[in-house]
């Protein structure tokens, strides 16, 4: 991988994102979780047509903000078609953007604006690491089948400074947040439902990123991670190295899925418990990306000490997810 | 209180037990009327609320639109207005009407970017649920039910449509509810039609939504200045107004002449609230000698009128939502002469109509008894109790002072400007002209009868002086044949006058034996340079002229102005019913329909510069101005070198076709279609047949006219019926007397038939003399106003004639069919009875 | 009309009619004749059938048995226009409510028999002026009927009935709507323009006081016509 180049769009793979999660803390002292994603999708119904309105990159973002005294997320999304400079992804350099929403790097810092309805997120994300390229130098496979993989890197322990607004109240805020940037043309394989995904910045300064893939059949198809020690030094795990124990789960009222929420995660040598800041982090983006999912703010602690903090994701616990 | 209502209550239950007939003509005047306005009212405003519903399901919520030519705008426009600080939501929209091969009407398709438009309209997500990635592959259309029931296709099939001179197929990928879409129309995405339809950077509409929060006035004008000239910014209501402008000045048309219907049922109320008072004069004299107040006479009398309303209108409304459904449904809504689509018919009625026409009726029944009842009221209590007479009463209403200043009123009323489109002072005017008539009429035709030469038989003699002596009468018979007749000369002669300049200016405008159009209403089929060669060397064909005829928006809040480039003859003077000439002008000659002169103020002389889009002008001189009865919005007719020359678009879409000597059409026709390959939406008709078409549906558009006013004179004949059955019932004694003076039976009822006759002639005569004034009023004003063009005047003497003597005969039928069964035998008891 | 012939005026004989099969007649063989210039009332009870009397003399209604005899015409014979002709030139009328036509001036009303009867246009002025002057309205000719008092319009209305000449006037209760002190006046001026005219005058009445006014007073009841005891 090289940088900049490839922290820009990388438009003839047929998915993209830009994933930023993190715990935010505002000035009173309120422990926040927030996540601000970029979708790009690639579609080929529209090759040939000349139109500047041709649905040639499909582009897609959701915000949200985990907020503990509302009890369930603040969220939002758009959608878009690539072109006319109101929505896009150019290559060369993260410059992602529908309207207002936009994820740019710039002075080697990553800005996120997302102005959603009720809320607004404008962050300024400064890497204190490297990227760590995940997989076998950044390629990361997904499945059994060798195709099913991705281009993925992260960028963990990311400093964060900004602002947010809740019902137009803005408030300053600091933090840690956790950058995924990863594109695929053939992410899951068909026999694939979801996966497990968790990012961690354990408070050694190391990062952990560990996930799995669940069948159809219930089983495990795949499962990976990787560990950065506070010094550098880098770990790759096997699907064999990762277990995903769930320990307990939480109903959503809405959509009536179970999810998984505390964990028992084992990675190598590491063993942590995973609880969610709050139960219900599930997004509905049936209108823009067709799924349902849970993705939250957590905390990783051993034996009754919290050691990290970072994100959880868990895909496909109601339908089978399609990336389309 | 309570005792004078329950006193009250059985009086008039009594009136009716006595003579049901005669109490209840006033309540089918006053039903007929209420049924006329509330059925007008209701296919009125149904057939605008479906304009608006469709309006806004199509811009969904959008708080504002930008419009621009018809022919659309450059996309460009679209991120610069969508970054505008305070839009929320931008989405673009491409309207076109495509033209279908087999197929004459064009399709309306609404192109748009389902992820944009989403945030608008989130019935439309739900419409194109999991269809949406299907939306997005070219080639692809969604119809609504209407428009795949029209076309007989289902989701799977193709449809081809004609774009230029070639051929697409489509795919039906799925259809909208009818519920969301009632209209025929297809939904495209934006970027397919673009590409397929040959409209590559072309817009015509964006919807906004403004940002919570922000100013909507302050983001239109934020927007206003992003526009190049020929666009605008608006709230959708201002769209909709649009819409419904095209037919306005049709439908006001007509709920004036539902409102005249209600007012000549009031009329009668008040006709026939006059006469039996008239007749329970002692009777209400005797109430007041026993102690009713004069107050409570005049209120109770009042409050009679008030019930004869409130029936009235409770059966008229009911009649009125019978006949608006009725309406809708066979005439499918087609208030707008054409001008509107075709709706879905759906009626909708209100609990606030029923209120509103009920109550409606009351007070003009409350109204109609108030003036007499008052009069009945304040008469005092021993004259009426001894004398029978009560021509008095009326005395006052045969003034020439008030009748003329009320006349004159009209006619300063008909000189005064429109009122925003609508020729409101010209209504007033008809308004004045007739009450007016009314009251002059009457002094009228009694100085008529006096100079009339007095008669040998003695029979006759009476009848004349009876007209003359019992003015109270004879004025209410007059005053329902002027009201009701004069208003039917006038529209007869309106209408009469309107379709001679129709035929006239058809006749002018198909100079040729063959029409050829492609794709109506600016569909998008055309024939190129090619395609013109190829019709020319159609056997048969002797000479073809082409035209181009397409919309020109020169102002956003008009209805589009329709650009004719056609050939231009010897002389420079094109095949048009110029009305005014401005002779040779320097430079291209443009000619301009009179509604130009209303609308955009051109006058002959001037020079204008026309926007063709695309960033081409066309510089012309206005040479003249013509009638125009094909398009009220306005056209301009220009010469197509010049046209072509300035726009590079030598397609056209109309021609005129000449035949040699002996070709026979139909062979023309068929070998014109086989030669063009175009299939249903090249249009070839004969002169004969498009000028057939032309009147027939002419003809459709004015039969509602003709249904309101035959009403109306039936309303009027009723009048005259009131009038003579109370008259002759209380004249049942002076027939007595005469018969005992020796008047033979047929005497009395030749006496009769001539004071009908009498009454009617003069009506007659002083309602078309009253219905010629209308009638100019109606021509010069009303028409030029709402329709911004002119006719020719032309009296249609024999209907007229005929409907006169109708008129006459039937006046004296009534008069003689109401006399007769008084001047019978018990006429003779009748002497002996007192008063 | 100009000169009465000699005879007499009326002559009913054996008059009777009954207006149901199954009721008792109103009166049976009631007989009466009236000589030129004689002047007779007619009294009875409220519902003796002195109204219907005065129909079948007036030839309006058709008696079940007997005969009228107008100045030598028998009534009976006649079909209605035959009895109207008669009617029109032998007979004139008073009735109870004046029946002044308010549409008509007082000289037009009074004219109104001579119009029917074809009377040239000034003979018929000049006749209804003399009429309105022998009975004191020579000046009201050209007023409206509506202007006049109860009285004067019993008067237009005995000037109407006696302004043709006719051989016979039959005056139905002429003083019912009057006061006392103009019907005194009426009856005097009606049984002086009777005598005057010089044909056979009827008065039906209920009033002792105005039959008296009459040269014989007869007494109507079911039995038939007696004079007043």
């Amino acid at each position: 991988m090289a940088f900049p180049r490839d922290h820009g769009s990388h438009p003839a793979f047929r998915t993209e994102w830009w994933y930023a999660t993190g715990w935010l803390r505002t000035a009173s002292g309120e422990q926040l979780g927030f996540q601000a994603t970029f979708f790009r999708s690639l579609r080929e119904e529209a090759a040939g047509n000349p139109s500047a309105f041709a649905p040639h990159q499909i582009l897609v973002a959701h915000a949200a903000i985990s907020d503990p005294a509302r009890g369930h997320l603040w969220k939002d999304q758009r959608i878009a078609r690539a072109g006319l400079g109101l929505a896009g992804a150019n290559t060369g350099d993260a410059v992602v953007w529908i309207d207002g929403w936009r994820l740019v790097r710039e002075g080697g810092s990553f800005r996120i604006r997302a102005p959603a309805t009720d809320f607004a997120l404008d962050l300024a994300l400064a890497p204190a690491q490297p990227p760590l390229l995940n997989g076998e130098a950044g390629f990361s496979r997904k499945g059994r089948s060798p195709a099913a993989a991705s281009y993925y890197y992260s960028l963990p322990h990311i400093e964060v400074r900004g602002h947010i607004a809740r019902e137009g109240r803005r408030e300053a805020v600091t933090g840690e947040a956790w950058l995924d940037h990863e594109w695929s043309s053939e992410y899951l394989e068909p026999q694939a439902a979801g996966w497990d995904w968790v990012g961690l910045n354990l408070d050694d300064g190391s990062a952990l990123m560990a996930f799995r893939i669940r069948g159809r059949d219930g089983g495990v198809r795949w499962a990976g991670g990787s560990l950065r020690t506070a010094d550098g030094r880098l770990l790759h795990f096997a699907p064999g190295d990762i277990a995903f124990t769930p320990r307990r789960s939480w109903r959503s009222p809405r959509t009536a899925i179970i999810y998984p929420v505390e964990w028992l995660l084992r990675a190598g040598d590491l063993a942590l418990s995973i609880a969610p800041l709050m139960d219900d982090q599930e997004s509905d983006t049936r209108a823009t990306t067709g799924a349902i999912y849970w993705e939250g703010a957590v905390r990783a602690s051993t034996g009754g000490r919290e050691v990290g903090r970072g994100y959880l994701e868990l895909t496909g616990y109601g339908e089978a997810l399609r990336l389309r | 209180m309570k005792a004078q209502v329950r006193l009250w209550w059985r009086l008039w239950c009594a009136q009716w037990r006595a003579g049901p007939v005669r109490m209840l003509v006033p309540v089918i005047a006053l039903a007929l009327g209420v049924s006329l306005a509330t059925a007008v009212q209701l296919v009125n405003r149904s057939a605008l609320a479906e304009f608006e519903q469709a309006a806004r399901r199509l811009s969904g919520d959008a708080d504002l639109v930008v419009r621009g030519p018809v022919a659309g705008f450059q996309e460009g426009l679209y991120p610069l207005i969508a970054r505008v600080p305070g839009v929320a939501v931008a989405s673009p929209v491409l309207e076109l009407h495509v033209t279908l091969a087999d197929r004459r009407e064009p399709l309306q398709v609404i192109a748009l970017d389902p992820l944009r438009a989403a945030q608008l309209q989130p019935r439309l997500l739900g419409e194109l649920a999991g269809e949406r990635r299907a939306f997005f592959a070219p080639d692809r259309i969604f119809l609504s039910a209407r428009a795949a029931d029209t076309l007989g296709v289902r989701s799977g099939d193709r449809i081809e449509v004609l774009v230029g001179s070639s051929r697409r197929s489509l795919e039906v990928a799925g259809q909208l509810s009818a519920a969301a879409y009632p209209r025929a129309v297809g939904l495209m995405d934006i970027a397919a039609a673009q590409w397929r339809l040959d409209r590559l950077g072309v817009l015509t509409r964006i919807d906004l939504r403004v940002a919570r929060g922000a100013d909507i006035d302050t983001v239109r004008a934020a927007v206003a200045r992003h526009l190049p000239p020929g666009m605008s910014v608006a709230a959708p209501a201002v769209d909709d107004a649009r819409l419904a402008s095209a037919s306005r000045a049709y439908r006001v048309n007509l709920t004036m002449l539902a409102l005249v219907a209600v007012l000549t049922g009031a009329f009668l109320v008040f006709a026939a609230q006059a006469l039996s008072l008239l007749r329970r004069r002692p009777a209400l004299a005797l109430l007041r000698a026993l102690g009713v107040t004069r107050g409570g006479l005049a209120r109770a009398l009042a409050a009679e009128g008030v019930v004869v309303g409130l029936i009235g209108a409770t059966i008229g409304f009911m009649a009125g939502v019978a006949l608006a459904r009725w309406m809708l449904g066979a005439v499918a809504g087609d208030l707008g002469a054409g001008q509107l689509e075709s709706l879905s018919g759906a009626l909708i009625v209100g609990p606030g109509d029923a209120t509103a026409f009920i109550l409606l009726g009351a007070a003009m029944g409350g109204a109609a008894a108030w003036l007499p009842g008052r009069e009945a009221a304040t008469q005092p209590v021993a004259q009426a109790l001894r004398a029978g007479d009560a021509s008095a009463a009326f005395a006052r209403v045969r003034s020439w002072r008030i009748g003329g200043a009320v006349t004159g009123t009209g006619v300063v009323l008909a000189l005064l400007p429109p009122v925003q489109g609508l020729p409101v002072f010209g209504y007033a005017s008809i308004g004045a002209l007739l009450l007016g008539g009314v009251l002059l009429a009457p002094a009228a035709a009694g100085g008529l009868l006096g100079r009339w030469p007095a008669p040998r038989a003695a029979e006759a003699r009476l009848a004349i002086a009876q007209l003359r002596g019992s003015s109270a009468r004879t004025a209410i018979g007059f005053a329902a044949i002027i009201v009701s007749f004069s208003l039917m000369v006038a529209m007869a002669i309106m209408v009469h006058s309107f379709r001679e300049s129709f035929i006239a200016w058809l006749d002018q405008a198909l100079p040729a034996d063959l029409q050829l159009r492609l794709g109506q209403g600016g569909g998008s089929a055309t024939l190129d340079a090619a395609g013109q060669e190829a019709a020319r060397e159609v056997e048969g064909v002797a000479r073809v002229e082409f035209r181009r005829s397409r919309p020109l928006v020169l102002r956003r809040e008009a209805v589009p102005v329709q650009l004719v480039a056609m050939e231009i003859g010897e002389g420079g003077v094109p095949a048009l019913t110029i009305v005014k000439d401005g002779g040779p002008v320097p430079g291209t000659p443009a000619w301009i329909s009179e509604a130009m002169e209303d609308l955009y103020r051109w006058r002959t002389g001037e020079h204008v510069t026309l926007p063709l889009g695309g960033g081409h002008t066309l510089a012309v001189t206005i040479a003249g101005v013509f009638r125009d009865y094909g398009r009220s919005g306005g056209s301009v007719v220009v010469p197509r070198a010049a046209y072509v020359e300035a726009g590079g678009d030598s397609a056209a879409n109309e021609a005129l076709v000449w035949l040699h000597r002996g070709a026979a059409a139909d062979v023309v026709v068929a070998a014109l279609h086989a030669r063009l390959g175009i299939g249903e939406a090249l249009q070839v008709r004969t002169t004969g047949e498009v000028r057939e078409r032309s009147l027939r549906s002419f003809d459709r558009a004015f039969a509602i006219t003709y249904a309101l006013e035959a009403i109306a004179v039936f309303i009027g004949l009723l009048g005259v019926g009131v009038a003579a059955a109370s008259t002759a019932l209380s004249r049942r004694a002076e027939f007595g007397m005469l018969r005992h003076l020796g008047l033979l039976r047929r005497q009395v009822v030749a006496m009769l038939a001539e004071e009908g006759l009498l009454t009617g002639a003069i009506g007659t005569g002083c309602a078309l003399l009253l219905g010629g004034v209308l009638s100019l009023v109606l021509v010069h004003v009303v028409n030029r106003q709402s329709f911004l063009w002119s006719i020719d005047l032309a009296v249609p003497w024999g209907t007229l004639a005929m409907l006169s003597a109708v008129l006459v005969v039937s006046a004296a039928a009534a008069a003689l069919i109401g006399g007769r069964a008084a001047a019978g035998g018990d006429a003779i008891r009748a002497v002996r009875e007192d008063w | 009309m100009t000169a009465a012939p000699p005879g007499p005026v009326l002559e009913v004989t054996g008059l009777a009619k009954r207006f149901r099969a199954d009721r008792a007649p109103v009166f049976a063989n009631v007989s009466l004749r009236l000589a030129a210039g004689e002047y007779v009332a007619v009294m009875g009870e409220s519902g003796v059938g002195k109204s219907t009397l005065l129909n079948l003399i007036a030839g309006l209604d058709r008696p079940d048995a007997g005969s009228v005899c107008v100045g030598g015409a028998e009534l009976t014979t006649l079909d209605d226009d035959g009895a109207t002709v008669l009617r029109r030139r032998q007979m004139g009328f008073v009735f109870q409510a004046f029946h002044v036509l308010p549409y008509l001036t007082v000289a037009q009303n009074v004219s109104l028999p001579l119009d029917l009867l074809g009377v040239s246009r000034q003979e018929v002025a000049a006749r209804a002026a003399a009429m309105l002057t022998a009975v004191g309205l020579g000046s009201a000719a050209a007023r409206w009927p509506r202007e006049l008092s109860g009285g004067e319009l019993q008067r237009i209305a005995i000037a109407r009935a006696l302004v043709h000449r006719p051989r016979l006037v039959l005056a139905d209760e002429p003083t019912g709507n009057l006061d006392p002190r103009s019907a005194t006046q009426v009856l005097a001026l009606l049984r002086e323009q009777v005598r005057a005219a010089g044909g056979g005058g009827l008065l039906i009445t209920h009033s002792l006081a105005a039959a008296r006014t009459a040269d014989r007073v007869l007494v109507l009841s079911a039995q038939g016509l007696e004079p007043l005891a």
